[in-house]
């Protein structure tokens, strides 16, 4: 019994520890891991027996806040010339860790794939293959040949980046496969850039 | 310690009149109720010894002994699994009333279903309970699967493994869910956030469907769970349970343990000890199976409680932890992702059944531990103390490139406290009631190392509270009116980007009620509760500010919201008679200030694409409906069931219709019992049912895809209850969703992604000796 009529005292030296130990810690700056703020599309041309020629073209679009309310991304004009191949390679970043994202989606080639749609092949104004390394339908890499008669000097693309498909669907290793939700997965990029032909 | 005789009995003996009569002419009333709850006990027998009279309790416990002559006689009350009332007493006036108090005996009997022998709540408002073999049908199923059963109780769910109870129309924050007498506190806000507890830790759950704010404190507005773990032994004895649940849908199992028991060395020590665990793979819709749909959990609880005349304690833990996996392409990175698979009306991956669960998931623990003591001071006076620790922890992942696939993007730590002292007296057998102080401190923190910005920013939140109840009961009335006043306090602090960001918000409010009961004769009883309520913004609202991952959505909270404020007044109708009973509830709830969120119509782009922005926003809102159950018994094997409810919820301010408001539904049942038990040998049922739910028509202006068709399901029932020895043994087939019909719910988040489940054959083995 008189462990029992001790009872109070129990209680109330538990609560205060309870009590006291009990407190939010100090909140600590979160970087988003998966945050893309640059996207980076780097052209340059290849000539008729397919070796690189010129200089590089490059095309970005930036959102230097990641995803954040109010603030818009900046999406440049890809400029190009008519009747011309180029191979189009694609650099995502994330400027805020300074992180290469391009890295790990070559890594994870097999969750990972971009998609190209859009007037600017609806018009067959380019068109497009993948080129990367070991044959994969990935599009990091990839061969876009301008039409030499567009009919206009004005269109758009959009690029999309597929994360966790199905790359096996029927359909989906075409580049412009545009029921690209059928094969499953989230997108992780959907960015359409206007396209000016020279 | 427990010996025969009125110990633990708070005599409530009332100052008789004097009058002077000396023939037989006095009356002798009174009302026998349970020690432990107040409900009425029928058929008690009061036996007046000297005088050589006697006569049983009805239904609503009271009796009356007429003709008797004035002098000092021994009472003596007896009721089965009871301890017996031996009291003297003096008749002296023309009419004299008491109330007498029974306490449960530790009796196992075999057969026999004891109900309520927890402190359930006292209230006016309108109470359902689950117990028995209403509980052991729902037993296996989550909580808010299993209060599906009351009517007036729909879920909020997110596929078929989470689900939230709704009750008249509301939920999360404006419901409180009690285990055990301890608030369960853990991240109720969100709607993808089931309940961490597991029903298989009570024998009894309750539904209290008014606004019961002043006992219980803020946030129940819409009603009151609770939970309750049955009463541990206090004498010597052992009872073990065993359940064995397996489910044809989701190929999943469940085994529950229960083990109580009451030390034979020190009377009135006992204890309990309960576990359960569950596992299950990926379900099936008719049409196809679900990717990434199963889920594990496990669960654990234990109690050691010591009770004497004068004294009781109690310890309690209990333990529960989830692994959900949550449907792949309900995941969606932006608005058109969403829009594609709306379109689609089901999920675009083909499933296999398995029982790997993937990410996206949710993996959550929860621990809750209570210390809990009560004192009488005096015979009528008693003084309770009640602390709770609570921890939760939640982790969601989702699917993420590279290693941070393994992080969660969110991770919280929830911390509880909890504490409540409360006087409760009983002063003349009309005047009862209870006065207290409740404490609540709270520290959430988001783990660092998610990789993603915090939804809701650490905080530390306190709330203080103080209430009185008192109530009166006089011959068939009981009136009861209680008080409280609450004041909380939050400080909060998070980054954004990297600016430093700190808020403290005050809030105080204070909730009455008013309520009455009338037993207008031993069948048909009324009463009606008048309540008000209020909730705090929750930090969700104040502060969320960004990408609600995966549901392709901004949210942006506002800081400077208003506390809500309710005022529900519940009227109930219940009608109990030898072959069937009726309850008639029905509500109306004005809310002001009821915080919800509005799509603003806008969108915002992104490299990732578009979203739709939600904010935050106040409106006064008006919910009212009724629920309407009953059963008739059509001679001795055949009964008949109906259940249903209608809810309207409506935006005063611009005439709209709130999202997520059950539509109206109907479930009918009939069923066939045969054998006979009483010959030993077993009790057999057959249960056919069936439930209608109709197309909510009442949509919000703005939602991501209309309401589903109406539907209806017929579910198929068998179980059979044997006496083995000693020991009972049930067992039972059901088949839920027999014609494998192809639905949607629209309560059901996941409508928008997929049918919901298709048919399942469970069957259920429960044994107890």
């Amino acid at each position: 019994m008189n462990m029992f009529s001790k009872l109070p005292l129990y209680l109330l030296i538990l609560l205060t520890l309870g009590f006291a130990s009990c407190e939010s810690n100090d909140p600590s700056e979160e970087n988003d891991g998966e945050v893309i703020t640059d996207v980076t599309l780097k052209f340059q041309e290849l000539n008729a027996s397919n070796a690189l020629v010129g200089s590089v073209l490059s095309f970005k679009a930036i959102d230097p806040q990641g995803i954040e309310v109010g603030k818009t991304p900046t999406v440049q004009s890809i400029s190009l010339t008519k009747g011309k191949k180029y191979q189009m390679t694609i650099e995502v970043t994330n400027s805020i860790k300074n992180e290469d994202i391009t890295q790990e989606i070559l890594a994870e080639a097999a969750e990972h794939q971009f998609f190209f749609l859009g007037p600017v092949f609806d018009s067959n104004i380019f068109s497009i293959q993948y080129a990367d390394a070991g044959g994969i339908a990935l599009g990091l890499k990839n061969t876009v040949t301008v039409s030499s008669s567009p009919g206009t000097n004005n269109s758009s693309m959009r690029v999309v980046l597929r994360h966790d498909l199905n790359k096996s669907f029927a359909g989906a290793s075409n580049p412009n496969f545009s029921n690209f939700v059928q094969a499953g997965g989230e997108t992780d990029l959907d960015i359409t850039f206007p396209v000016i032909l020279n | 310690m427990i010996q025969k005789g009125g110990l633990f009995i708070l005599c409530l003996a009332w100052v008789c009149i004097s009058v002077q009569a000396q023939q037989c002419t006095l009356t002798l009333r009174g009302k026998i109720l349970h020690l432990e709850n107040n409900e009425p006990i029928e058929a008690a027998y009061v036996w007046l010894v000297e005088s050589n009279k006697g006569v049983p309790s009805d239904a609503n416990g009271n009796f009356i002994l007429k003709d008797l002559c004035p002098g000092t006689f021994t009472l003596q009350i007896r009721f089965i699994g009871h301890k017996e009332i031996n009291r003297s007493i003096t008749l002296n006036a023309s009419t004299t009333s008491q109330t007498f108090l029974m306490e449960e005996e530790a009796v196992d009997l075999a057969g026999v279903e004891v109900h309520g022998h927890q402190e359930v709540v006292q209230t006016t408002t309108s109470v359902s309970s689950l117990y028995g073999e209403a509980l052991l049908q729902s037993r296996g199923e989550s909580l808010g699967e299993s209060l599906k059963r009351v009517a007036g109780v729909t879920t909020f769910s997110t596929g078929n493994t989470i689900s939230k109870p709704v009750i008249h129309g509301l939920h999360s924050n404006r419901i409180l869910i009690l285990n055990n007498g301890i608030r369960l506190e853990g991240q109720q806000w969100g709607a993808e956030h089931a309940p961490e507890i597991d029903p298989f830790l009570a024998d009894e759950l309750t539904v209290i469907k008014g606004a019961e704010t002043v006992r219980f404190g803020p946030e129940a507005m819409g009603g009151v769970i609770l939970v309750n773990p049955p009463a541990l032994p206090t004498s010597k004895k052992k009872i073990t349970e065993i359940n064995l649940i397996g489910n044809s849908n989701g190929e999943s199992g469940n085994l529950a343990l229960a083990h109580a028991g009451g030390s034979a060395k020190i009377p009135g020590l006992g204890y309990r000890l309960q576990g359960a665990t569950k596992r299950a793979g990926n379900i099936r819709t008719p049409g196809y199976v679900q990717d990434n749909t199963g889920m594990q959990e496990m669960s654990l609880s234990s109690a050691l409680g010591y009770s004497s005349k004068k004294l009781g304690a109690e310890v309690y833990y209990s333990y529960f932890s989830t692994t959900l996996g949550i449907l792949r392409d309900s995941h969606t990175g932006n608005l058109t992702d969403l829009q594609q698979i709306i379109k689609n009306g089901r999920p675009f991956s083909e499933g296999e059944f398995s029982y790997a669960i993937d990410n996206p998931k949710q993996d959550v623990v929860h621990h809750l531990a209570k210390v809990k003591a009560h004192y009488h001071l005096q015979p009528s006076w008693k003084l309770n103390v009640q602390y709770g620790f609570q921890s939760n922890r939640r982790k969601e992942f989702d699917r993420r490139r590279g290693n941070l696939n393994a992080r969660p993007s969110l991770d919280l730590e929830l911390f509880t406290n909890t504490a409540e002292v409360s006087l409760d007296h009983q002063l003349k057998s009309q005047w009862t009631g209870s006065a207290g102080i409740s404490l609540i401190q709270q520290a959430n923190s988001n783990v660092p190392g998610t990789g993603v910005t915090p939804l809701i920013p650490n905080y530390d939140m306190f709330n203080a509270g103080m209430y009185l109840i008192e109530k009166y009961m006089k011959g068939p009335l009981e009136i009861e009116a209680g008080l409280r006043y609450d004041i909380r306090n939050i400080r909060a602090a998070r980054y954004l980007g990297n600016q430093l960001e700190e808020s403290n918000l005050q809030y105080q409010n204070g909730a009455a009620f008013l309520g009455a009961m009338y037993q207008v004769s031993p069948s048909l009883s009324l009463s009606s509760n008048l309540g008000t309520a209020w909730r705090p913004p929750n930090v969700n609202e104040l502060f969320s500010q960004g990408l609600h991952h995966g549901a392709a959505a901004v949210e942006l909270g506002d800081k400077n919201l208003s506390a809500e404020n309710s005022l529900k007044w519940v009227n109930s109708l219940e009608l109990d008679g030898k072959k069937g009973n009726l309850e008639l509830t029905g509500y109306v709830n004005r809310i002001q200030n009821y915080i919800y969120l509005n799509p603003t119509g806008q969108t915002f782009v992104s490299l990732r694409g578009t979203f739709n922005v939600y904010e935050y926003l106040q409106a006064n809102a008006l919910f009212y409906g009724i629920d309407l159950s009953g059963s008739y018994g059509f001679g001795q094997q055949w009964e008949g069931y109906f259940k249903g409810s209608l809810i309207r919820a409506k935006n005063m301010e611009t005439q709209a219709y709130f999202p997520f408001i059950p539509s109206d539904r109907m479930d009918v049942g009939l069923s066939y019992s045969f054998g006979k038990p009483e010959e030993g040998q077993g009790k057999n049922r057959i249960t056919l049912s069936s439930l209608g739910v109709a197309r909510q028509s009442r949509e919000p202006d703005f939602d991501l895809a209309p309401a589903p068709p109406a539907y209806s399901l017929v579910n198929l029932g068998y179980s059979r209850k044997a006496q083995l020895g000693k020991n009972q043994f049930t067992a039972s087939l059901l088949v839920t969703n027999l014609l494998d019909t192809e639905f949607k719910e629209y309560m059901n988040r996941f409508r928008y992604f997929t049918a919901d489940m298709g048919r399942n054959i469970q069957l259920k083995l429960n044994y107890q000796f």
